[in-house]
C-alpha cells in the first residue's frame, strides 16, 4: 500500500540565483539532463527541463538548503560556505568541480602584524555570521559580528568592522580596497543536496542523478 | 475584492487585543483539535491491539534525571528552570527517558516482556520545523525485556500498522543497524580523528568526501576500502542486505547483517514487508542505540515523522538493565503528512440545529437523539428561522428542525424546507452516516 503509489514525478532541483547558475545547469546537462528553456530571463519561477525529468528552481544561494531540507526541492545546488553556514539537516553527496572560492578572514593592510587569539574582541563585519563566530570562539576570542547583506569589503574602511569574513575567489576586489588576507576559515566549492526523505521516496530518481553527475568528474579525470 | 480584504483586516484589530504567545507554542483550533484527538484515538486502539498499556508520565521532572544519555543535542535543548528549593527542574525533552526511569525504579520486577505505550507533549528549544513548535506531541511504544528479533519485527510492524490506521496513505520505513557501521570502523582501525570524519562524512551521505578520506587515509586494505566506499550504497529495499555480504570484515557487521536478514523476514511475515525500507549507512544517534534503527517518511514532508530502535543500554541507568526497542512518533508531523497527501480535515459540527421553539418537545428529542449518537446544537439565541439557518450554515450544521404545535417538526437543509415525524429515527440516523 505504502510503496505503490510514490508517483515519480520531476525531481525538483533547487538552483542558486548568481555566479554558480551557469555551471550548475551545465553540469546538468552534461550528466544527460534535459535543460530548461528562459529560466534566467522568463518571469516564471518554476521551469520544467525538455525532458521532463528535472524541475528547476532559481533561488537566493543561502535559500538553497532551507528548500532542500524541507522537501520543497529534492535537489539543490549550493556553495559550501552557504551549505555550512545555514546548517540544515541535508545529505551531501557530492562536491561538484566548481565555484571553488574561500571564506577568509581579511583586515587592513596596515594592520599591526599578530596573532588573532591575542585581539580583545575583534569587530567583524560578515555575511556569514554562523561561521564566523565559531572561528573565533574556537580560538578563544568573543568577536563582535556586524551582519551584513552586502559590500563586506567597505566596513574596514569607513571604521565599522576591524575584520571581514567574507568570499574571495582572486582576491582582486581585497587588494583593491587596501585589505589582506589573514586566516582561511573555509574552503568552499558547489556541493550537491538531497532531502532526506526524497533520498528514500524517490530513491531510484534520486540515485540516477548522482550517478550521472558523479560520472562526468570519472570521465573527465579519466 | 480588493477593498474586501482590507475591509476585513482592518476590522480585525478594533475587536482583538494583541496578546502575543511565547516562542515555540501555539493554539490548536476545533478543526484541529479534532484531528489531533482522532489521531490519538486510532494509534491508542492500534497499541492497544497488540497488548501495550499506557502510563502518564510527569510533565517535568529533576532535569538531572531526563539528561541522562540524552545526548549533547537534546541536552542543550531542554527547558530548565528551578522549583522553591533550588532544585533545577525540567520539561521533558522525551518521553523514552521517563519511561526507562519508571522501568528501573517501579517495574523492574514485573513479568517480562512490559508493553507501554505513552502520548503527550515534549518540549525543546529547536527552531520550528516541519509542524513541530518548542512544545509538540510524542507517541510511541516501548518493548522492554525482550532482546529478540521478533521484538524487533513487532515494534517496527506496528509502527506501520499504527501509521496505516492513523490515516496516512503513503510513508515508508527505512530500517538499519548501529553494529554493521560500529563493526566496519573496528575493522579498519583508524585513528579515532578519521573516524569520526569519516561518520560525518556517511551521516551526510557524502560519497565524494568519503572517497576522499578514504584515499587520504592511505593504509587501507582493499576489501576495508571497498566496503567503506560501499556503505553510502547501501540504502534500498531488502537487496542490499544481500550486497553487503560481499563487505563483511569482521563478527560485528556479519551479527548486524544477520539480525537484520531476520528481520525481513519477520516483517514480510507480518505483511509490512512492502512499506520497508533498508539503510546500512544511517549513523545517527549511534551512541544511544544498541540494535536496529528506524526513521519514517511521507511524501512531500522533508523531515522524518517517526523514529525508533533497540537502546538495551537505557534502562539500566535506572535500576537493572533490560534490553528494549520502541518508537516515538511526532504527532504534529503526522498531522501536517496527512494533510499534504489530502487527507481530508475532521468535521466538527453538529449534526442538527435545533430552534428554541416548543423547548419541552424539543428537547425531549434533542436527549434521544444523542442517546443514539447524533450530534445536536440548540438553540440558545432564540433566533428567527432565517437567523437560524445562516447560522447553521456559517457552522457547516446542515439542517436546522423547527417543532411546530402537536408534534409537527419542521425540517430545512440545502434542498428546502419539508416536514418530519419527530420519531422517524431510522431516517434521522443516516444524518450520522452522511457527515
Amino acid at each position: 500500500m505504502a510503496s505503490s503509489t510514490l508517483n515519480e514525478g520531476p525531481l525538483t532541483v533547487a538552483l542558486p540565483k548568481g555566479r554558480l547558475t551557469d555551471d550548475a545547469l551545465a553540469h546538468l546537462a552534461r550528466a544527460g539532463y534535459g535543460m530548461p528553456h528562459d529560466l534566467n530571463g522568463g518571469r516564471k519561477l518554476v521551469v520544467d527541463g525538455e525532458d521532463g525529468r528535472l524541475r528547476f528552481i532559481l533561488v537566493k544561494p543561502s535559500d538553497v538548503p532551507v528548500f532542500v531540507e524541507y522537501g520543497a526541492a529534492d535537489i539543490g545546488i549550493a556553495g559550501l560556505d552557504v551549505v555550512r553556514e545555514a546548517e540544515r539537516d541535508v545529505y551531501e553527496p557530492l562536491r561538484l568541480p566548481f565555484g571553488y572560492c574561500r571564506l577568509v578572514v581579511a583586515g587592513k593592510e596596515d594592520r599591526p602584524d599578530r596573532p588573532l587569539r591575542l585581539e580583545k574582541s575583534p569587530k567583524v563585519a560578515t555575511k556569514f555570521p554562523r561561521l564566523t563566530d565559531a572561528f573565533f570562539r574556537k580560538r578563544g576570542l568573543a568577536p563582535e559580528i556586524i551582519i551584513m547583506s552586502g559590500s563586506v569589503e567597505l566596513a574596514p574602511l569607513v571604521g565599522l568592522a576591524d575584520l571581514i569574513v567574507d568570499l574571495v575567489q582572486t582576491g582582486t576586489t581585497l587588494r583593491e580596497n587596501g585589505l589582506v588576507e589573514l586566516r582561511i576559515v573555509l574552503e568552499s566549492q558547489a556541493v550537491l543536496l538531497a532531502n532526506r526523505a526524497s533520498y528514500r521516496l524517490k530513491a531510484r530518481q534520486v540515485r540516477e542523478l548522482i550517478d550521472s553527475v558523479a560520472a562526468i568528474e570519472k570521465e573527465e579525470r579519466a | 475584492m480588493t477593498s474586501q480584504i482590507t475591509g476585513a483586516l482592518s476590522h480585525a484589530p478594533s475587536q482583538a487585543s494583541e496578546r502575543p504567545l511565547p516562542e515555540g507554542v501555539r493554539d490548536l483550533l476545533f478543526e484541529d483539535a479534532a484531528t489531533w484527538r482522532e489521531l490519538e484515538a486510532a494509534l491508542r486502539t492500534t497499541w492497544q491491539g497488540w497488548g501495550y498499556r499506557e502510563i502518564i508520565l510527569p510533565t517535568f521532572e529533576y532535569a538531572e534525571t531526563l539528561a541522562t544519555d540524552v545526548g549533547a543535542g537534546i541536552d542543550a535543548e531542554m527547558y530548565r528552570f528551578f522549583d522553591r528549593h533550588g532544585s533545577t527542574l525540567a520539561l521533558r525533552p522525551d518521553m523514552t527517558i521517563p519511561t526507562a526511569r519508571v522501568v528501573g525504579t517501579r517495574l523492574y520486577d514485573q513479568a517480562l516482556p512490559l508493553r507501554i505505550a505513552y502520548a503527550g507533549s515534549v518540549f525543546r528549544y529547536e527552531a520550528p520545523r516541519a509542524g513541530r513548535q518548542h512544545e509538540f506531541t510524542q507517541v510511541g511504544v516501548e518493548l522492554i525485556g525482550a532482546p529478540t528479533r521478533e521484538a524487533d519485527a513487532e515494534s517496527i510492524a506496528l509502527a506501520v500498522a499504527a501509521l496505516r490506521a492513523a490515516g496516512l496513505p503513503e510513508f515508508r520505513i527505512t530500517v538499519g543497524h548501529v553494529a554493521y557501521f560500529r563493526g566496519l570502523m573496528r575493522a579498519l582501525m583508524l585513528p579515532p580523528r578519521y573516524a569520526e570524519l569519516m561518520r560525518s562524512a556517511i551521516d551526510r551521505k557524502a560519497e565524494a568526501e568519503l572517497a576522499a578520506l578514504v584515499l587520504e587515509a592511505g593504509q587501507l586494505g582493499a576489501r576495508e576500502r571497498e566496503a567503506l566506499l560501499a556503505l553510502p550504497l547501501l540504502s534500498g529495499d531488502a537487496g542490499v542486505l544481500v550486497e553487503a555480504r560481499n563487505h563483511v570484515l569482521n563478527p560485528l557487521m556479519q551479527t548486524a547483517l544477520d539480525e537484520l536478514v531476520e528481520l525481513s523476514t519477520l516483517v514480510e511475515a507480518h505483511g509490512v514487508a512492502d512499506a520497508i525500507d533498508y539503510d546500512l549507512s544511517e549513523v545517527r544517534d549511534l551512541d544511544y542505540y544498541t540494535g536496529i534503527t528506524f526513521e519514517g517518511f511521507a511524501p512531500g514532508l522533508g523531515f522524518s515523522l517517526i523514529s525508533g530502535g533497540r537502546y538495551d543500554d537505557l534502562v539500566g541507568h535506572f535500576g537493572p538493565s533490560f534490553p528494549a526497542v520502541g518508537w516515538a512518533l511526532i504527532l504534529d508531523r503526522l498531522a501536517l503528512a496527512r494533510e499534504i497527501q489530502g487527507v481530508a480535515a475532521s468535521a466538527q459540527s453538529a449534526d442538527v440545529l435545533v430552534a428554541s421553539a416548543l423547548p419541552r418537545a424539543a428537547l425531549r428529542w434533542a436527549i434521544e437523539a444523542r442517546r443514539r449518537g447524533l450530534l445536536v446544537e440548540l438553540d440558545a439565541l432564540d433566533l428567527t428561522p432565517d437567523q437560524l439557518w445562516s447560522a447553521a450554515q456559517a457552522r457547516h450544521v446542515k439542517r436546522v428542525l423547527t417543532f411546530r404545535e402537536a408534534g409537527n417538526l419542521e425540517m430545512r437543509d440545502a434542498a428546502g424546507v419539508h416536514p418530519l415525524e419527530a420519531n422517524h429515527w431510522e431516517e434521522i440516523e443516516t444524518w450520522r452516516q452522511a457527515r
